[in-house]
Order: C-alpha cells, then structure tokens, then sequence
C-alpha cells in the first residue's frame, strides 16, 4: 500500500461517520453538541463525496458536496435559531425535556 | 509516499479532532475543535486535488458555519453538564457500530483492491474550472433552488429569534400613511389679549 486510493478516503469517512452517530446517541443532555454531531456526519458524507468523485474522474461529485454544504449552512442556521427560542423560553438547553413542548 | 505519509497525519489528526468534539465537557472547546476537523478535511481535499471544495470548506464551516455555533454558544451561558455515560446502555451500539467498521474494512483491503491511482489522471482544466462547467449549466436549476433554500433558512431564523419590543420607536408606515392633515396641524385663531388656551 504506498499509493493512496479510494479506500483509505472511504475508511476515513466512515469512521468519521461513525464518530458522529456515536456522539449523536451518547449526548443526551447538550443540544449544541447534536448539532455539531450532524456537523459530523455531513462532512464525512463530503469527504465519501469529494474523494469518490476524485479517484473516479469525475466531477458531479464535488457539484454534489457543494450542495451539500449549502444543506449544511441552512441547518445550522435553523438548528440555532430554534436552540435559541427554546433557551429563550425555558433557560436550559436539555433535550431530555424537549418533549413538554407537545403539551 | 509523500501523499500517504501527509494522508495519514491529517486523517489521525480529523478523527482525534471528532473525538474530542464528542468528549469534551466545555461546549466551547467542542466547537474549535469542530474548527480543527473542518481545517483538517480542509487540508485533505486540497491534497487529493480538490482544491475548490477544500477552500469552499474552510470558508463556509469555519468562515460561518462554526462561528455561528460559537456565538450562540458563548450567547446561551449554559453551565457545564457533565455527559450522561452510561456505558452498559451503549455497549450494544457500540459493538454494532464496531462490527461494521470491522466488516468494511476486512471487504475493502482483503477482498476488494482499488486499482485507481492519483497518479494516472491527467487535467486539462483546473478543478475550478470543471466545477464551474458543470454548476451553470447541467446543474443551473439546483444552484438557483439551494439559493432559495438559503434564502429560506435566513427568513426562518430571522422570524424565530425575533422579539418584537413595543418600547422601542420604529417606523410605522401603516400609520404614517393613514393619518390626515387634520390630525396633524389645527389652525388656531388667537384673539388679542387672550393667547392660546390649552384644551
């Protein structure tokens, strides 16, 4: 193995994956830390994306990973912005409380 | 060998990045080492050739992405919780999430080689230029509709956090435009010797 290829992006990705969907069951409590947890995730669907897209000669996929990131932007935003609105309303940020919003 | 060797070092150096995001007790220290792994992606992408999708990255994520997360995090003054481990629940998952790793990466290097190599490709154009040949014109209608998507989250969270305040003096054009000249200016006729009587 002394030429990199896809294989090592793609093992790369999915331990970064894995990292983050690890994080996302392990985090009960910080509903920032689930966000950058999504974060995570994203970009290792980026890095599966770009490295796919350049080991094969193609392109689409960092057309893709650019709409991806853009995904991305718009989610954090609304994420926040609801992460806001609930501090604003109940002074903590857990989300094992979350669900008296139904009430 | 200079390709793996710098592969290897960035690679380790994202997934210890990730980890740490996962496990460190400040959120603040979560999100610059959120920073740290975007940098560190950031760093593989230009190494395989992407240069574009690489600074695009590092100027969406850390730019915008990661610095929002920062001012909401040091906006909120959360106290510091300690994370809810409780390691029998998760051993399961954890096993799961391992034996799928381990399947992975037993296919890919025992049964599966890749024969593509960096090496044999050859660009005619630069990386900015494919992308840019492609975006406006195969993929015109999905840049134009992840605009209105951007568009979208910004109106959104604009209309979330907004608290409208009745103390505060703005503008406001629907009163502005109904009120007459009679509500505005009263003309007075003052007899001599009298002045102007308040009433």
């Amino acid at each position: 193995m002394t030429s990199l290829t896809y294989n090592h992006f793609f093992i790369l990705s999915l331990i970064v994956f894995i990292i983050g969907c690890f994080g996302l069951f392990l985090n009960r409590r910080n509903m920032i830390l689930i966000l950058m947890c999504i974060e995570i995730i994203l970009l290792a669907a980026n890095i599966n994306f770009v490295s796919a897209s350049v080991f094969l000669n193609d392109i689409n996929g960092q057309v893709f990973s650019i709409f991806i990131l853009t995904i991305a932007a718009a989610e954090a935003a609304i994420g926040l912005a609801i992460l806001v609105i609930y501090f604003r309303n109940k002074g903590e940020i857990d989300i094992t409380q979350i669900n008296q919003l139904k009430d | 060998m200079f390709l793996v060797g710098s592969f290897f070092l960035f690679a380790a150096f994202l997934i210890t990045t990730c980890i740490f995001v996962i496990f460190s007790k400040n959120p603040v220290n979560s999100v610059l080492f959120l920073v740290l792994a975007f940098l560190n992606s950031t760093f593989l992408f230009i190494l395989i050739g992407a240069e574009f999708v690489g600074i695009i990255l590092a100027i969406v994520y850390i730019g915008a992405v990661a610095i929002l997360f920062l001012f909401v995090v040091m906006m909120l003054d959360i106290q510091i919780t300690t994370l809810m481990f409780n390691i029998k629940r998760y051993i399961p998952l954890a096993l799961l999430f391992a034996g799928i790793i381990l399947a992975e990466i037993i296919y890919l290097t025992v049964f599966k080689t890749s024969k593509d190599n960096l090496d044999t490709f050859i660009r005619s154009k630069n990386n900015t230029e494919q992308i840019g040949d492609v975006l406006y014109t195969e993929y015109f209608i999905d840049f134009q509709l992840s605009g209105i998507v951007l568009l979208l989250a910004m109106i959104g969270a604009i209309v979330l956090t907004h608290v409208y305040r009745p103390t505060i003096k703005r503008q406001n054009i629907e009163s502005q435009n109904s009120t007459t000249a009679e509500d505005r200016v009263k003309l007075v006729k003052i007899k001599s010797g009298e002045g102007i009587k308040d009433d």
